[in-house]
């Protein structure tokens, strides 16, 4: 049995998609195994999937690297951005070519930098944020947000912000645009280093059944 | 008459090793708790983490809690042209993986087998071979009857293919030695990295395939590396050696064969080490070689999800 972490929401049922298209069948009741079913069961199992069988648990979507890391799931789906701000010790094995999006700073459409100025910054990723402008040798002062982060710079909470831009509606519906792209993000799938060793084979079988 | 059942399982496994290393005529290192802070100030990449528990002396100096073992071992040898076989089981001081801001105190026991001088007749690849051997051995015995694997990889390769590719890429080495440590493909066609990194990081499972593929590479440290693989000493251990070039340890230090190893049910790797020739040079020892490993044994309780 292979313990997969999956992500609440919207990226985490995408992913699962790809397991049912790859032939997992997990006995359906209205809507179950996805997250808009009244069933709250977080733990289910597929016990033939590609001959070794997967036992899904949903997690928040921030907490996946952890599961994986630390060997509760073998194998685990999340997002590059939050592989990037976590940075765990774990194996990236597959693009899973869903979920694209960037992370990029924005600011307001009239913003100009100002480069005498500490460049304050609003993200829910400060790590990311930080070795950004690390690396292009900018100091600037982080702000933390744990959500609604485009709020900041039209408050004047922030010049800029780095963010998850998807389409871009929210940000230009709020006057705001996009300045840079960091990278380019997509669901990733992530195993346990040592669950990786003992059950190379059949992480490999599920790799190969998501890719074809 | 001691009562061996009220140890703790760690002090029994450390004392196994104790008993493993002392049997192949390692000698017990013992070593000062702490140095001067400037010792590890200068060598801050060679640490895991880089976060040192400092406290002033009497007199005024700035000292350190161990944070490593094996700067202080090659610190304190003699120059000679001898080969000097050393265990030791010490706790060291590091911040912990997931918590980075406090400090822990984790037990180590491990070898360095060193010689300050070369001269090729003393040090050769039957030491290298030996090493191994012990961390194999080292594993068996704290695998308590559950399957192990010892990873193999080879950080004198990693450099020479960086260092002939290097024409040829635009992406920086330590972008592409995160990729390979990952096992990181679909980035490393991103980063449009040369094809031998690609097949580099798809190595894995059979011994002979992957010696092959790295053959072809026309690598010229590729063929003492099968030589050492395939020795007389290490053939009998083929199902537990796992060649895989996502071991990467820092360049800098290490030079030939790097090696990680990993028991079934234990989330991270147990045990770490390599042939750090470079290392030594860094600290004086000019033409040395060198080779160790350190067990952590603290992880021998720790648990990853239930296992069916």
């Amino acid at each position: 049995m292979i313990n997969v972490a999956l992500p609440k929401g919207r990226l985490g049922e995408r992913v699962y998609k790809l397991f049912e298209k790859a032939g997992c069948k997990i006995f359906v009741q209205s809507g179950f195994p996805l997250n808009n079913s009244k069933d709250r069961r977080l733990v289910f199992e597929d016990e033939n999937f590609c001959s070794v069988g997967v036992r899904f648990f949903w997690v928040k979507p921030f907490d996946v690297p952890i599961y994986v890391e630390r060997g509760v799931a073998d194998i685990g789906a999340s997002g590059k951005d939050i592989l990037l701000e976590r940075g765990a010790d774990i194996y990236e094995l597959l693009d899973l070519k869903t979920g694209y999006c960037k992370m990029a700073v924005a600011a307001k459409n009239d913003f100009k930098d100002n480069p005498e100025k500490i460049l304050r910054v609003a993200t829910e990723f400060p790590n990311i944020a930080q070795n950004y402008y690390d690396k292009i040798g900018r100091e600037i002062d982080i702000i933390t947000l744990r959500g609604s982060v485009e709020l900041a710079p039209i408050l004047g909470l922030s010049d800029v912000i780095v963010d998850i831009v998807e389409t871009g509606t929210t940000l230009r519906e709020n006057n705001l645009g996009v300045i840079n792209t960091i990278a380019d993000l997509s669901a990733r799938l992530i195993a346990n280093k040592s669950s990786y060793k003992f059950k190379r084979e059949k992480i490999n079988e599920i790799i190969r059944s998501l890719n074809d | 008459m001691l009562n061996i059942k009220m140890l703790r399982s760690e002090e029994i496994a450390a004392l196994k090793l104790r008993e493993l290393y002392e049997l192949h005529g390692y000698s017990f290192y013992r070593m000062k708790r702490f140095e001067e802070y400037d010792f590890y100030a200068n060598k801050k990449d060679f640490l895991t983490s880089k976060s040192i528990l400092t406290f002033t002396d009497l007199n005024g100096k700035l000292m350190a809690l161990r944070p490593d073992v094996t700067l202080s071992i090659i610190k304190g040898i003699k120059n000679s042209s001898d080969v000097q076989k050393f265990y030791y089981d010490e706790k060291v001081y590091r911040s912990g993986k997931n918590e980075k801001n406090s400090f822990r105190e984790i037990s180590q026991a491990g070898i360095e087998c060193v010689m300050p001088e070369k001269t090729e007749k003393n040090f050769n690849d039957e030491n290298i071979c030996e090493v191994i051997e012990l961390a194999l051995l080292s594993l068996e015995t704290l695998a308590k009857g559950r399957k192990y694997i010892l990873d193999v990889s080879n950080a004198g390769l990693i450099a020479e293919l960086l260092t002939r590719e290097k024409s040829s890429f635009n992406p920086e080495p330590e972008k592409i030695l995160k990729c390979l440590a990952e096992k990181n493909i679909h980035e490393l066609e991103n980063l449009n990295a040369p094809d031998e990194f690609i097949e580099l990081a798809k190595i894995e499972g059979n011994i002979n395939d992957a010696l092959t593929k790295l053959k072809n590479m026309n690598l010229k440290g590729a063929e003492n590396f099968a030589d050492i693989i395939n020795s007389e000493t290490l053939r009998k251990y083929h199902g537990k050696i796992n060649v895989d070039f996502s071991t990467v340890n820092n360049l800098n230090y290490y030079n030939g064969i790097i090696f990680r190893g990993y028991i079934e049910g234990i989330p991270e790797s147990i045990l770490s080490g390599g042939q750090y020739d470079n290392l030594m040079s860094l600290m004086g020892h000019k033409n040395s070689r060198a080779i160790g490993f350190a067990v952590y044994i603290d992880l021998i309780e720790m648990k990853g999800g239930e296992n069916d």
